[in-house]
Order: C-alpha cells, then structure tokens, then sequence
C-alpha cells in the first residue's frame, strides 16, 4: 500500500477513526453534546476530505477497495444522510433517560460500513462492509427498550444472521468455480470456456447472492422482517435502515451487476423482473389499509425499491443517472418523513398511531404542511423531488422498452397514492370534538431537530424545481463509472 | 438591465412566501408593506427593463432569458425561462402597475376585513403567476402560470368562504374555466406530438414550415387553443363564471376578472397568432365569437341592478371586441383595447367599491342615487372610467381603441360590414348600459345617505387610474386626427401589422364619426330613459315584449338555465341513477380486490419470526429455481 492508496482511503480512515475518538471520549468524560460534536466533527472531516480525494479518482487501493467517482458520490450521499441522522438523533435522545452516547458510536460504525460497502469490489469487503453495517444495526435497533425495541433487534439478528449465511454460501460457490473474489475477474472467467466452468453453480451462487442483498434491500419475497423492524426501531434508526443501509447495497448492486453484465444473464435478470413486479405490487398492498405510520413507511420502501430496480433492469448511462438521481429523492424525502416522526416523539414512544397526527394541521401547521409534502413526495407529484425522480425511472425504462416494469410502476403508484393521500387526509381533518390532544400534539419541537427537517423540505422543493445542478454532478459520477 | 427581467414575476412570489408564512403574525401595516411593496417593486423593475429594451432593443427584438431546464430528457426539455418582446413587455408593464395601483388601493379598502394577510398574499400570488405566464418562453411554463392565476381566481372569488354562495361562484369558475383548460391542454399535447417542441416560437416557427394553411391538424390546434382562451376570457360559450365571480371583494374584480387574468385569453390568441393565421376558419370564429359576445353581454349589462354585474357583463363584451380584433387579424388593435380597458375597468371597479362601501355594502343601484355631491372624488372617477367606456370621442381612450378595432373589422380582408355592424351595436349598448350606471348612482335624489369617505390611498389609486383612462389613447391615434402609430410601431416587432382593404381605407373618417355620433345619442338615450322619464322605462320593462326579454337578459340569456338543464341536470341525475349500475362494479370490485389482496398479505406480517425465516428460504429457493431451470 502506497501513501496515494492511504490518501485515497482517507474519508474511511478518519470515520474509523472518530469512532475510536468517541469510545475514548466516552469512557473520559461522558456528555452528550460533546458526543454530538465529535461525531459531526468526524462526519464533517470525511465528507470535506472526499472532493481532495477525488483527484485520485478512480483508484484501486488494495484488491479490496475502489475509490472512483461512483463510489465517491454515494460515499457522500451516505455521509450527508448520516449527519442528518445524526442530528435528528441528537433532538430524539434528549427525550430519553438512560445512556445516550454509545448511540453515536454505533452510528460512525455503522456509517463506515456503508461507505466500504459503495466502495468494495471484492466479496471480502462487500462480507466486511456488511457486517460492520449490521452489528451496528443489531445495537442500534434495541437501543431504546421502548415497546418493540429489543423484539425488533433480535428479530432483525436471527434474519440478517440467515440472509448472510445465504450471502456467504453463494460467494462460496461463485469462488469454488471460479477461483476468484474479485469482482473484476468474475465475468472474464465466466466467459472463458475452455476453464469448464460450470454455469449452473456460478449462476445458482449469485442467485444466493441476491438473496442476500435482496434481504438488506427488504425486496419481496424478503421483506417480512421490515414492518417490525421499522416499527420497533427507534425513529431515527429507522430512518437508517431505510436509506443508508438500503441504498449502499443498492449502490454496490448496481455496481455488481454492471460487471457481470445482468443483460447477459437472461435467467437472472428475469429473476430480478419477478423481484421487481412482486416488490412494487405487494409493497403497495400492503400499505393500502395500514394506519400505523413507521409499517406504513416500511411498506413504503418496499414497494420504492421496486421501482428503483425498473431503472436497475434498464440499460445505458441514464439508468444509472436514474437510479442515483433517484436514491437522492428517495433519501431526502424518507429523511424528512422519519425526522417528523423524530421531532414528534417523546420518551415513552414513537409518534406513529393515528390519534397522533389527525387533525395535526390545526395543531402544527408547520409539521402537518413538511409532513405533507414529504408523502407527495414519495407518491410523485409534480414540484416535489420525488416527481423529477420517477420520471427518470419511467423514462429509463420506457428507453430500454421495459413496458410490462413501466405498466406495473405506473399501475402500482395509482395504488401507493391512496394511502399517502389517507394520511394526507387525516391530517386535515378536524380534530373530534371533546377528545383529549394526542401527546404527539403537544409536544414542542427540538431546535436541531426542526432545523434538519426544514433544511430536508427546502431539498425537497429544491430537487423538484430545480434538479440541473444534482444531475450535473451524477452525470459527470456516471461517466467515470460506466 | 435586462439581466433583471427574471426579478420581475420572482418578487411577488417572494412576497407571498413571506404572507403565507409569517403573514397572521404581522400586523397589518407590515403586511401592506410586503404586499404592496412586492408588487411596487415589480412594477419598477419592469418600468427600468421596458426603458432599456426601448433605448437598445436587444437582437430580434426580443430577449430570452434561460434559467434553467427543469428536465432534460431526448428532446422534452422545458427550461425556466422567459421571453421578452414587444407583446410581453407591454403585458408586463400592464400587470405590474394596474397591479400595483390596485394593491394600493386594497391596502386601504380591506383594511379591516378579516383574512388580511390571507388576501394579500392570494393576490401577490395571482400577480406571480399572471407575470409567469406572460412571460413563459414554453408553452408548459405558460400554463403553469395559466393554472396559477385559475387557482388564484377560485381562491379569492371565495374569499369570504363562510358565506357558502361565494362558495359556489368559485367552484362555478373553476369548473366552467377547467372545461377551456382540459381543451388547452390536449391542444398543448396535439403540439408537443406533432412538433415535438414546447417552445413558443419554435412551435410558431415549425407550425409554418410544416402545416399548410387550413390543414386539419393546424385546425384542431387552433381550435383547441381557442377552447382555452374562451373559457379563461369569458367568452361564448364558457361566459357563465364571470358574473357570479363577482362574489369576491371589489380589488379583485378590478384586477383579475376585468384587468388582468380575463385578458389572458387574448394574450394567447395573440401569441400564437401563426397558428391562427394557418387556420382561416378558426380565426373567422374568434371573430364571431367575439362579436356574438359583445353583443350577447351588452344585452345583459341593460337589465342588472347589481352595479358590479353590470361592469362583469361590460367586461364579458369588452373582451368580446379584443376577441372580434383578433379574429379579423388587428392583432395590435386587439392589444391596445386590452390597454385602455385595464385602465378604465379597474378604474370603474374600484370605483364601484368605494360606493358599495359608502352604501353600506348596497350593490343595487336603485337604491343608491345622488352621490354626485357626496362623494364628489369618486364620482369624477367613475365618470372619466365610464367616458372612456362609452368611447366618448376625441377625449377617452376608449374612443381611440374601440374605434381601431371597428374600424379594423370593417377595412381587414376578413373583416365585414356585419363585423362591423355588430361592433357598432354593441358600442350603442355600452353607453346606454353604462350611463344608466352613472345616472342611477350619482344623480337623481339620494336615497341613503354614504356612511364612509375614501381615505389618501384610495383616492390616489383613483386618480392615478382615471389619469391614465384619459391619456393612454393617444398612443394610436386614426389618421385625420394627428396620426400617432407608437404602440402599433412597437409592438409591429412581434405581432404583424393589419392589412387594410385599399378600397375600404378611406372611410376610416366617416367610421370614427357615425361611432362617435353613436356613442353620443346612446348617452343622451340614457339620460332619457333612467333621469327623465324613468317611468316610463318601467312601463317598457313591464310591457308583455319588455318582460320577457328583460327577463332573458336579466338571466343572462338563461345560459345559466341551458347548461343547468341541459347538463348540469342530467349529469347528476345520470350520476344517481347509475351510481350503482354494472362499471361501478367494475371500479368496486377494483377496490375490494385490492383490500382482499392487501388482508391476504397482511397475515404474512404476523410478527413469528420462524415464520419469517421460512419465507427467506422459500424466496431463495424461487430464485434458485428461476436461475438456473429456466
């Protein structure tokens, strides 16, 4: 390893390294806010370091790690996310007795492994990625023992336990026919056909793979575990799993399976339109009539995921400007919406039921108007982010002539909107007469809090009216990756 | 300078931001500042902007400033962007200062209504979205605006919402406007699929190359385009809304439902003025559109009591002749109407205000009278307003743009005589109907006695508006009287000139005379009818003839009636009758298969954990299976 190699690894470097920095802090002088101002600092350190690093880009350091501009850019969607999250975090655990400050540690890690996860091309650091993202996960969904909290934690053990396991036998097969964890080797020893590779094992091993991965994604059928994972997670862990943890390994898909050419496949890729139709279709059904607003929000992300893998299943450069620009939206929004669940929850529960937002509007216009925006925003109407970004998904796929994807993305939206408008509805509604005000109402919000979530609905607006500068910036992260 | 034209419709929307969020907690002087300061400072900017177009006019004669591109994909790529030229920036200049004067005015005339904050910023946000839309360089970005402005009217036309008639009115011109928008809407689609451009004079300049004249598709673009502009102007057959918009408080029927927004109609036709020119019939119809309107509503205007109906009918016909301007090609004439009437039919509508404060919230003129002397101000107002109405010559503006555009509809290739005839009808209508206004409510005996005088805000705007109803005229001017072309010269750079007739040009005098002659005896008929022998106006009313045609123009034609019963009617009863018939199931069944589907899935979620382990191996082995067996 040269000193360009640790240069290039640097933004890593310095997120393990806060981490170390906190768990000494920690142990020296407990104090929340000085927590919260190491855990920044370190966020801040990275995310500045990676435009430096970038002049190095496209860098292999070691057979493990690639910084290029693809991994730079999710690097630094990661990061960003993560701060806010951070922030969030900070409002949501002042509400809550007990030890708060190892929260923050878990959070750097947990960062951390996202960011070798968009960087890995090797299966050792996509196995090393993951598990650093998943203990920390494990920790920080039963760090709150509040209702749920500790049953969603193991829960979420044993599943991603198994998932992994499935992860871990297909890598197994893929090595033991091809003799390679690079994923730069797979598809040249998988062409090769004088090697007598065996294409039913190589396949059948990424298949497992994808299970997977389809398992962190919550694709259908591996989705059974978010709805009580979301619920029993504290807010703004939640909010975690649902863009952080899903969209690294949504971003290291994306980078897997456009080195080994899905289009080549056509037995896999047809698996990944079964996965897709299935996650957009069962997704929004089971939202349909759900009133609990975190397994609302779960069901939400299913059925998003889904429409992401139209843009995924596409082909050419404005697929992949599709599905970054997309995981944008995706994260602002689902941010925001987590973050108002954030700022309305107090320390006995999470502000999820709906006495807690009917007729919220008349209490707190402000959270009841960002709220709203939020869920049209994730059902796709014009001026909002989500609009401009499932646009490119139905124009990626109407490019690559995905019709029955683009039908059932369509289809399956009209579905989706009916339980985003329900809220939206209750919202608005007057408030019963005589019935007592829902804690949620009462409560006052944290500043740091309430200054994320409007720094998130600005973005929202933002993205939606004027996305050129975004999409200047993916455009030019594509051409260096494809 | 030019840099700044984006400033101009940015500002007011600013201003609204800034009402609709901090606006309840202001007090109400801070909220005049925001509100009419926005609009103050647009109006300045584009006052700066028209002097810097006019000192160096920028290459073509028109200058085009890109902010963004909202999307970009293959060849839809809609940009933020705005487009000025001669047309746009005389709509601009119109928009801003009316708008300003009458943000003046409603700072003074709402000030203690209810919803302070509320109204200002409605209309800050109206006069955003009018400047959009006269500035948008694409067709989409014109009908955001378009659509802006509609919500806007909806929004203050219920402004006071707990009155449910006001209500309705709004839903009304909502609904009857929507009809004209869905029309715009498809012709917008026609365009963009058979131009593959949004871009206005892209579509103007490839509408030319590719579309002969009178070819079908140029047609039905036209046609549709005119769908829209005839439900935004309130034209036949889409003119129900408009008297019942005047339900809103008087500054906006000033500025939206006669100086503005309703004019956003002519505007259109007048911007894309190729393709009406592709299609000949479509324009002969503007043409007689326009005319049966003017005529239809001048009828109309006759028989109301309310003193605001009689100006929203006035309006109706007055855009009827912008209407008959375009239809017959005098696209500059149409222009220039559209001038004059923001000035002197904002000038009557607040006006107007001021007496039905004064009368203690009355709106019928019967029972005014005498106010001459009481509210001396208002009534030099509301007497220069309805001159230049009437078109009394050589002094109004009026005169100087209703007879170019008589004058047009005779001498253009596709004017008429009956073009012209209708014109001239109409023109005899206008000054009875208005002087039957000015005579019922300021002379005679008074018969209440006004509770309220106009403060320094409201009488400024007033002499403001009655100053520019006087002058503005002389911009164009016939030729036997001084000749003056300075609004036709300038606008010559984005709208043709009008072709006039060579056999038919000389009697361009002895037009402007027996309209004139016209205008006059109408006056004095007026005068006749409701001052003098009032009675025996009643007895005409009262006469078998009298009643049922009073009773029809009163109704507005029964166009209320006709769409009632010939539409709204059957509509809902079809809607009750079939509300259980067999497409519902489908739509029911649509919905129960989706709750069924989504309680089958719900019991996957049943919170066992071997259970969902189970489904992850079941998923893998599907995926397995799908890899490597097919």
């Amino acid at each position: 390893m040269t000193a360009a190699d640790v240069y290039a690894i640097l933004p890593l470097i310095v997120l393990g390294g806060a981490s170390v920095v906190v768990l000494l802090g920690i142990a020296v002088h407990r104090s929340h806010s000085l927590t919260l101002i190491l855990t920044l600092t370190g966020l801040v350190a990275a995310f500045l370091l990676l435009p430096l690093v970038s002049i190095e880009a496209p860098r292999q350091v070691t057979p493990l790690l690639v910084i290029d501009s693809y991994s730079i850019f999710f690097s630094g969607l990661i990061i960003a996310a993560s701060f806010i999250i951070t922030v969030l975090s900070y409002s949501y655990l002042s509400q809550q007795r007990g030890h708060r400050e190892e929260f923050y540690l878990f959070l750097l890690l947990a960062t951390l492994g996202s960011v070798v996860l968009v960087a890995s091309t090797h299966f050792a650091s996509f196995f090393l990625g993951l598990e650093v993202l998943s203990v920390s996960l494990y920790t920080l969904i039963a760090y709150s023992r509040k209702e749920y909290g500790i049953e969603a934690g193991v829960k979420y053990l044993i599943l991603a336990g198994l998932s992994s396991a499935f992860l871990l036998f297909g890598m197994a097969l893929v090595y033991s026919e091809l003799g390679t964890m690079k994923l730069a080797q797979i598809p040249t020893s998988l062409s090769n056909p004088s090697s007598g590779v065996s294409q039913v094992f190589v396949l059948g091993g990424l298949a497992l793979i994808v299970v997977g991965i389809g398992f962190k994604l919550a694709l259908v059928p591996f989705h059974l575990w978010t709805p009580d994972v979301y619920q029993g997670a504290p807010a703004p862990v939640t909010a975690f799993v649902a863009t952080i943890s899903k969209g690294a390994m949504f971003a290291l898909l994306l980078r897997y399976f456009t080195v080994v050419n899905i289009h080549n496949y056509p037995s896999l890729y047809l698996a990944f339109v079964v996965i897709a139709i299935a996650s957009m279709f069962i997704g929004n059904l089971l939202g349909l009539l759900q009133t609990k607003l975190k397994r609302l929000l779960a069901y939400s992300s299913i059925s998003h995921l889904g429409y992401l893998l139209v843009a995924f299943l596409a082909s050419g450069p404005l697929a992949a400007v599709a599905v970054a620009f997309y995981l944008v939206t995706y994260f602002v929004t689902t941010l925001g919406a987590f973050g108002l669940i954030t700022i309305m929850s107090n320390s006995d529960r999470d502000a999820e039921d709906p006495e807690d937002y009917r007729g919220l509007f008349w209490r707190k216009p402000w959270i009841a108007g960002s709220f709203t925006a939020m869920l049209l925003s994730l059902a796709g109407v014009p001026l909002t982010a989500g609009f401009v970004g499932k646009f490119y998904l139905v124009t990626a796929g109407i490019g690559s002539a995905l019709w029955l994807l683009v039908i059932v993305l369509v289809v399956t939206s009209g579905i989706g909107l009916y339980y985003y408008l329900r809220v939206v509805v209750a919202m608005f509604a007057s408030l019963p007469k005589g019935s007592t005000i829902a804690p949620a109402m009462r409560i006052s919000p944290h500043f740091t809090g309430a200054l994320a979530v409007t720094i998130l609905v600005l973005l929202l607006f933002w993205l939606g009216i004027y996305p050129t500068p975004i999409l200047r910036l993916i455009e030019s992260m594509v051409t260096g990756f494809s | 300078m030019l840099g700044l034209l984006w400033l101009i419709p940015v500002i007011p929307l600013i201003g609204f931001i800034l009402l609709a969020i901090i606006g309840p907690r202001l007090s109400r002087t801070a909220v005049a500042i925001i509100g009419v300061g926005s609009v103050g400072i647009s109006a300045i900017l584009a006052i700066l902007v028209a002097i810097s177009f006019i000192s160096s006019p920028p290459a073509g004669n028109a200058f085009t400033q890109t902010l963004w591109t909202w999307i970009n994909v293959t060849n839809f790529n809609p940009g933020i962007s705005f487009y000025l030229d001669s047309l746009s920036m005389i709509m601009v200049l119109v928009v801003t200062f009316v708008g300003f004067v009458i943000h003046l005015y409603s700072a003074e005339h709402m000030l203690h209504q209810e919803g302070y904050s509320r109204f200002f910023a409605y209309m800050n946000l109206f006069v955003g979205s009018m400047l959009i839309l006269v500035l948008a360089n694409n067709l989409l970005l014109l009908y955001l605006g378009w659509e802006g402005v509609g919500l806007c009217s909806y929004l203050l036309i219920g402004f006071w919402y707990t009155n449910p008639a006001n209500g309705r009115a709004a839903r009304k011109a909502f609904i009857v406007t929507r009809v004209g928008d869905a029309a715009m809407a498809i012709g917008l689609f026609l365009l963009f699929n058979n131009l593959a451009t949004l871009n206005i004079q892209d579509v103007m300049q490839r509408a030319a190359q590719t579309w002969q004249i009178g070819s079908p598709l140029a047609v039905t673009a036209a046609a549709l385009l005119l769908g829209g502009a005839v439900g935004k102007s309130a034209q036949l057959p889409l003119q129900t809304w408009l008297p019942d918009a005047m339900a809103g408080p008087s500054p906006v029927s000033a500025l939206i439902h006669a100086a503005t927004m309703v004019t956003a109609g002519v505007y259109l036709i007048a911007r894309t003025h190729v393709l009406f020119s592709l299609a000949p019939s479509v324009q002969l119809a503007v043409a007689i559109v326009g005319a049966a309107t003017l005529l239809l509503a001048g009828f109309s205007a006759l028989t109301q009591w309310d003193i605001k109906r009689v100006l929203a009918y006035s309006t109706i016909s007055q855009i009827g002749y912008m209407f008959l301007a375009l239809g017959v090609g005098a696209w500059s004439a149409a222009i220039f109407h559209f001038m004059t009437h923001a000035f002197f039919k904002a000038l009557l509508f607040l006006a107007a205000g001021v007496v039905i404060d004064a009368m203690n919230d009355e709106h019928n003129m019967f029972k005014m009278g005498g106010l001459r002397t009481q509210l001396p101000l208002t009534f030099w107002t509301f007497l220069i307003g309805s001159s230049a109405l009437s078109a009394l010559p050589l002094i109004t503006s009026g005169f100087y743009s209703k007879d170019l555009i008589l004058f047009d509809a005779y001498a253009s290739p596709s004017g008429s005589t009956w073009l012209w005839l209708a014109g001239l009808v109409g023109a005899f209508l206008t000054s009875i109907y208005t002087f039957r206004m000015v005579f019922l409510t300021f002379f005679g005996k008074p018969k209440t006695k006004a509770v309220y005088q106009p403060g320094s805000r409201i009488n400024l705007a007033l002499i403001v508006l009655a100053a520019f109803a006087l002058l503005i005229g002389f911009l164009e001017t016939p030729s036997f009287l001084g000749n003056i072309n300075v609004l036709g010269n300038f606008l010559s750079a984005s709208l043709p000139a009008t072709s006039i007739l060579p056999q038919r040009a000389g009697s361009e005098g002895i037009l402007e005379l027996v309209s004139a002659v016209i205008s006059l005896v109408g006056i004095y008929l007026a005068y006749l009818l409701f001052l003098r022998v009032p009675k025996t106006t009643e007895a005409m009313v009262q006469s078998p003839v009298g009643a049922v045609l009073h009773r029809y123009w009163f109704s507005g034609w029964g166009f209320d009636w006709l769409y009632d019963t010939v539409l709204v009617r059957p509509f809902v009863w079809m809607a009750n009758s079939n509300k259980n018939d067999f497409i519902d199931l489908l739509y029911k069944g649509i919905i129960r298969l989706n709750e069924a589907l989504h309680r089958v899935l719900s019991n996957t979620e049943n919170g066992l954990v071997r259970w969902y382990a189970t489904g992850i191996a079941i998923g893998a082995v599907i995926i397995i299976a799908i890899v490597v067996f097919l």
